[in-house]
């Protein structure tokens, strides 16, 4: 069929009108091949001036459209609204921007009047090439599966699950909870941790939209956003469950730093030196003591230090929440041997946002010795367990203690390469779990469909986990609407099966995993839901088998040639 | 739902970080949005760096895209110059009083080709670069600034004082500027609220031991931010009132944490930024922070401290300190843990002081009825476990409002906002 | 004695980056040299060496590629490809007996309006300096 080129420049009121000679334009313009109308507007983006172009289009058969004007970060989508609403394919569209980039910057009218007509006689050339795009659209299945049923774990849970929406909460353990059910207290109200599990239980069981599978690991996961295949395995009954979701979130939650590695703490080899999540075990409730507070030898100690920033530097960050706890510990001390002297051994005292710095003087108004040490050691003599330490001017002291409580490094939990592995979701040189975007994507993974929360993306408390817990319910809320086809981007890559020489070369400069090799026809192919529309591959790829649609190789190339003609 | 069967629309209160990212989140779902924003941009106080921590990225580029996109959804309705001025009903049936002042251009008309700026003979403080540059009263507060679209501060504009002057509607090819617009009252009904009204940073006047307003080159965190700014009053350069490059710095943390009682959580990373900057920038500038604990928390900011501290950047551990004239240049006495007091000769001294909640928040506070904590923040109800919820259900806080955070968990928080709403709200 | 010519300058901007600081510089009415012809790209990682050559090869006299600072590409990791290929891309001219000073590959941030200007008129006075592309009196392809 043949192309009848709409072109149509705006004047802007005088913005571009005052430096572009509009009329030499048009001339210059109007004699080109396939050009069928040429008109010129002091708005088109006017209800006036978009009107004005829809009747052009309808009234002279116009298929493919040219505007000059403004930016197309201004009205690219507006004028691709005329276009559909005029019955032209949005996308046989190319606006020109003769404001910002020349009239506004070219002070010489002759010169501004040029580069208008270089410019759209480019537009000209490249549209002739473009073709007609539509939207995309995929089914996507709204469940979610959740790996981890910890905090994290439970409460997205709660707030994901719906009658139109499944959610499967996956735990490796025989009871939901993680750590926090084995906290007897949080700080900073000094509420119970099991009891608020136990509470979050009593609220999930009564709950038909979320299926809790204990005792049961997730051993695969295939696919993209809104199209994941789920392979579990339900350990205790040896039974395999195959479902499909269309978002996961894993939510594994952290385990220690190992002390055994740092001599200097006398972890695993002197009495009374416990980890602290040792120490949270020895106060709760149900636990080995009954919940109380006892060194080996059946007594309770009369004198504890604590020590903070255990392993950070061989970690190489600050675990953020172990400050606020030692103050917990502190108070739980404390309100069980009111007698008890509490020494903090620290670096730096992390106690961030509005109500953290003054739990810390309260805490240390109860009678806790803060001592900044720069060297801390354990060591055991006749006296007992000595802590040895050095402050930053290099004075020396030390301090005998009954027990000591290391307070070590957080980390990610120990099956995290696991699912790194499995979910194809990077994890940083610290081991945690990298996020689509540190700043505005932070429970998001770089794999689309996949998010991150709680302690495995980093170190941080149960307010925060739970936070990014809602935070990705939020994500997957908005994302995946039951009933609603997920909207994908238009002008993505694809690589033609017949020139495609299976080099795979593309699929190491894709930054989004989004092509695959395919071993039957042994090509690479696109993965429309996931591509972002980059280029990379379209660069990369040496037959020039892969193409960027909207940014092809001729449609640059036309672009190209006639600025240059 | 409503009678028709139409999910319930959200207001969110705040066009910041978090009131985008949270009002994109509930649009792209399929409801209605309010963004009721007081000033006439959106953005916030992100817009006012010129990189964030730790990447050191540009926060023009990072933000613009999710700028953009807000401005284009046909979702939301951005409602600016406008505050909330009351609010009654429960959760799933609000009715809120908006009253939006009248910006005097017609955003339908105008084109954000910024003619009517030159005319306009009024020259006041802007306060968006901080009180360091001027604009005019028909105006937007920096170069690309969204919506583009300017606006009158009836404050100053001549004729609103009663003189006459057509200036700017002269000067407007598009007949954009129209005096006859009217404030309006706006009554909306929501199913639920968003609260993300940002902070504002404590006034470093306030302590005079630092000489901030005193003395020359004496400058607080955000004034050095809009000096960084490749878009702001020195288009990036670096430069003391006598117009030379500084050759040594001191940055001086935890300005206002003892008088307001907490730590703001995110200066030091906002000091270490500063200070890779201004060494990027300026060489063989030498640059000492004065702090009393170093607050890097989390997996990703202790790299970042390393390697400042690697470029030779100094960090001295104060428990006091205090600016004073000396000779053209500045001189801070200080005394570390120990006791020793010292003195270094600096030319420039940059205060970062703490974050405290926007102002309006007692008022706002008030209108919703939701309480604050004595520091002026808005509480949450039940801090250990969340921070997004309040006493009132269906009216959510998200980012600084709730307290000092870094943008990470302030995007988070306006996820987790958007998440209760999507998921409570039918 | 070079004549002055008025070089014929193509830009290969980014979206994201370059492209917004070239409509900053707009905004602020800076002046831009009039023989840049800008073509749009989704991403720096876009352009490949074919069509930066091809550039050259038509009778540009100077090519300019700019995009994001790396660790800001808005799609990851497209400018670092960018930055590869143009290394190559240099070398190779070279070797054709062009002189790889036409070609330039610059990180503008969308922000940086100002340096878009000085970047790209730094770059005019540079192409100006030397001289027409030989290949414009070569055209026989």
């Amino acid at each position: 069929m043949a192309k009848k080129i709409g072109v149509y420049v705006c004047e802007c009121g005088t913005n571009i009108a005052e430096k572009v000679d509009i009329d030499k334009v048009i001339t210059a313009v109007s004699p080109l091949k396939d050009v069928e109308v040429v008109g010129k507007h002091k708005l088109p983006c006017s209800e006036a001036g978009k009107e004005a172009i829809k009747q052009s289009i309808e009234e002279h058969g116009v298929t493919h459209v040219v505007v000059a004007g403004c930016s197309p970060k201004q009205h690219e989508l507006t004028f691709m609204n005329v276009c559909e609403q005029a019955g032209v394919n949005p996308y046989l569209f190319q606006l020109v921007n003769i404001r910002e980039q020349c009239a506004w910057v070219t002070p010489n009218g002759e010169e501004a009047t040029d580069k208008a007509i270089r410019q759209i006689k480019a537009a000209i050339s490249r549209v002739r090439y473009h073709t007609a795009l539509e939207k995309k659209e995929a089914e996507c299945n709204p469940d979610v599966l959740v790996i981890g049923g910890g905090i994290a774990g439970v409460k997205t849970s709660q707030l994901l699950a719906a009658p139109d929406r499944k959610v499967y909460l996956v735990e490796k353990a025989s009871s939901l909870g993680g750590k926090v059910r084995r906290f007897e207290k949080l700080f900073i109200n000094m509420e119970s941790g099991s009891a608020l599990i136990e509470q979050e239980l009593q609220s999930l069981q009564g709950n038909e939209n979320i299926e809790v599978l204990t005792e049961s690991e997730v051993e695969q996961v295939l696919g993209f956003l809104g199209n994941f295949e789920v392979k579990v395995v339900k350990k205790a009954e040896d039974k395999e469950l195959n479902f499909n979701v269309g978002a996961v979130i894993l939510a594994t939650g952290f385990d220690l730093f190992d002390p055994k590695g740092l001599p200097q703490y006398g972890y695993g080899k002197l009495d009374d030196v416990y980890t602290s999540l040792e120490f949270e075990e020895m106060n709760i409730s149900d636990g080995t003591t009954d919940g109380k507070i006892l060194l080996k030898n059946g007594n309770p100690p009369e004198s504890v230090a604590i020590i903070h920033c255990v392993g950070r530097e061989e970690r190489g960050y600050c675990s953020k929440v172990c400050c606020m706890y030692s103050l917990k510990f502190d108070r739980m001390l404390k309100s069980q041997l009111p007698a008890a002297k509490v020494s903090h051994f620290y670096s730096e005292l992390c106690v961030p946002g509005k109500s953290y710095q003054k739990f810390y003087e309260d805490t240390k108004g109860m009678g806790a010795r803060f001592i900044r040490s720069a060297k801390t050691e354990v060591t055991s003599n006749q006296k007992g367990l000595t802590v040895t330490y050095e402050t930053e001017t290099e004075s020396k002291g030390d301090l005998v203690v009954d027990m000591a409580i290391l307070l070590p490094a957080m980390e990610t939990s120990s099956d995290a390469q696991k699912f790194a592995e499995m979910l194809n979701v990077p994890r940083d040189e610290k081991g945690f779990f990298v996020e689509e975007h540190q700043l505005l994507s932070p429970v998001a993974s770089a794999m689309e469909g996949i998010f991150v929360v709680g302690c495995a993306r980093g170190p941080q408390n149960v307010a925060e986990s739970i936070v990014q817990a809602e935070a990705a319910a939020g994500k997957i809320l908005s994302a995946l609407v039951p009933g609603r086809k997920l909207e994908l981007e238009v002008k993505t890559s694809e690589i033609s099966e017949t020139f495609c020489t299976g080099c795979k070369t593309c699929i190491d400069v894709c930054p989004y995993g989004a092509i695959t090799f395919e071993e039957r026809r042994r090509i690479s192919v696109v993965n429309g839901v996931l591509c972002h529309g980059c280029g990379s591959c379209a660069a990369a790829c040496p037959s020039g088998a892969a193409k960027l649609k909207h940014f092809t190789f001729p449609q640059l190339y036309q672009e190209l040639e006639a600025v240059l003609r | 739902m409503n009678a028709k069967g139409q999910k319930a629309p959200v207001l969110v209160i705040g066009a910041g970080i978090a009131g985008i990212e949270a009002s994109l989140l509930l649009a792209n779902s399929g409801r209605k949005v309010y963004l009721v924003e007081k000033t006439s941009y959106i953005g916030g106080n992100v817009i006012k760096l010129e990189e964030v921590f730790p990447s050191m990225e540009c926060a023009t580029c990072l933000i613009t895209p999710k700028q953009e996109e807000l401005l284009q959804n046909q979702n939301i309705e951005l409602l600016r110059l406008s505050q909330v001025e009351t609010v009654s009903g429960s959760f799933g049936d609000f009715t809120v009083k908006i009253k939006k002042k009248a910006s005097y251009v017609d955003s339908a008309n105008c084109i954000g080709c910024s003619a009517c700026f030159d005319p306009c003979s009024v020259e006041v403080d802007n306060e968006f670069e901080e009180r360091l540059a001027k604009r005019k009263a028909i105006y937007i507060p920096c170069t690309g600034a969204l919506p583009s679209i300017p606006v009158i501060d009836t404050e100053n504009c001549l004729r609103f004082k009663s003189h006459e002057c057509q200036a700017c509607q002269e000067a407007c090819m598009f007949e954009a500027i129209d005096f006859n617009q009217q404030d309006e009252e706006l009554q909306v009904k929501v199913g639920a609220i968003v609260v993300a009204t940002g902070f504002k940073p404590f006034d470093a006047g306030e302590i005079t031991q630092y000489g901030y307003k005193k003395f020359d080159n004496v400058y607080s965190g955000m004034e050095v931010e809009r000096i960084c700014a490749s878009n702001g009053p020195t288009q990036g350069q670096i430069l003391l009132k006598n117009g030379q490059q500084p050759k040594s710095v001191a940055i001086i943390h935890c300005v206002g944490r003892e008088e307001k009682g907490y730590c703001s959580s995110v200066c030091c990373m906002a000091s270490l930024k500063l200070s890779h900057f201004m060494k990027k920038k300026l060489h063989e500038v030498k640059i000492t922070q004065f702090y009393s604990d170093l607050s890097i928390p989390g997996k990703a900011y202790q790299k970042f401290y390393e390697e400042v501290k690697e470029s030779g950047v100094d960090f001295i551990r104060v428990t006091v300190a205090e600016v004073s004239q000396s000779g053209k240049g500045l001189s801070i006495k200080y005394k570390t843990e120990d006791g020793k007091e010292s003195t270094l000769a600096v030319d420039m001294v940059i205060l970062n002081p703490a974050l405290e909640p926007a102002a309006d928040s007692a008022k706002l506070a008030e209108i919703l009825n939701i309480p604050q904590s004595e520091d002026g923040f808005f509480s949450e109800k039940e801090p250990d476990l969340t921070s997004v919820a309040t006493a009132q259900d269906g009216i959510y806080i998200a980012g600084c409002a709730q307290g000092p955070k870094d943008i990470a968990e302030t995007v988070a928080e306006a996820e987790a906002a958007a998440g209760r709403v999507l998921s409570l709200l039918r | 004695m070079v004549e002055q010519f008025t070089p014929r300058i193509v830009g290969f901007l980014c979206n994201w980056c370059t492209y917004a600081a070239a409509d900053l510089a707009g905004s602020a009415k800076m002046e831009i040299p009039a023989s840049l012809s800008v073509i749009r790209v989704m991403c720096s990682g876009r352009v490949d060496p074919v069509l930066a050559a091809t550039a050259l090869l038509h009778g540009a006299d100077g090519v300019l590629i700019a995009g994001c600072h790396p660790g800001d590409c808005h799609y990851r990791e497209g400018n670092y490809y960018a930055r590869r290929r143009f290394a190559l891309l240099r070398k190779t001219v070279e070797t054709l007996g062009l002189d790889s000073d036409r070609f330039m590959l610059a990180w503008i941030s969308a922000s940086e309006g100002q340096r878009f200007g000085e970047i790209t008129n730094q770059f005019a006075e540079q192409i100006k300096k030397l001289g027409p592309n030989p290949m414009k009196k070569n055209i026989s392809l």
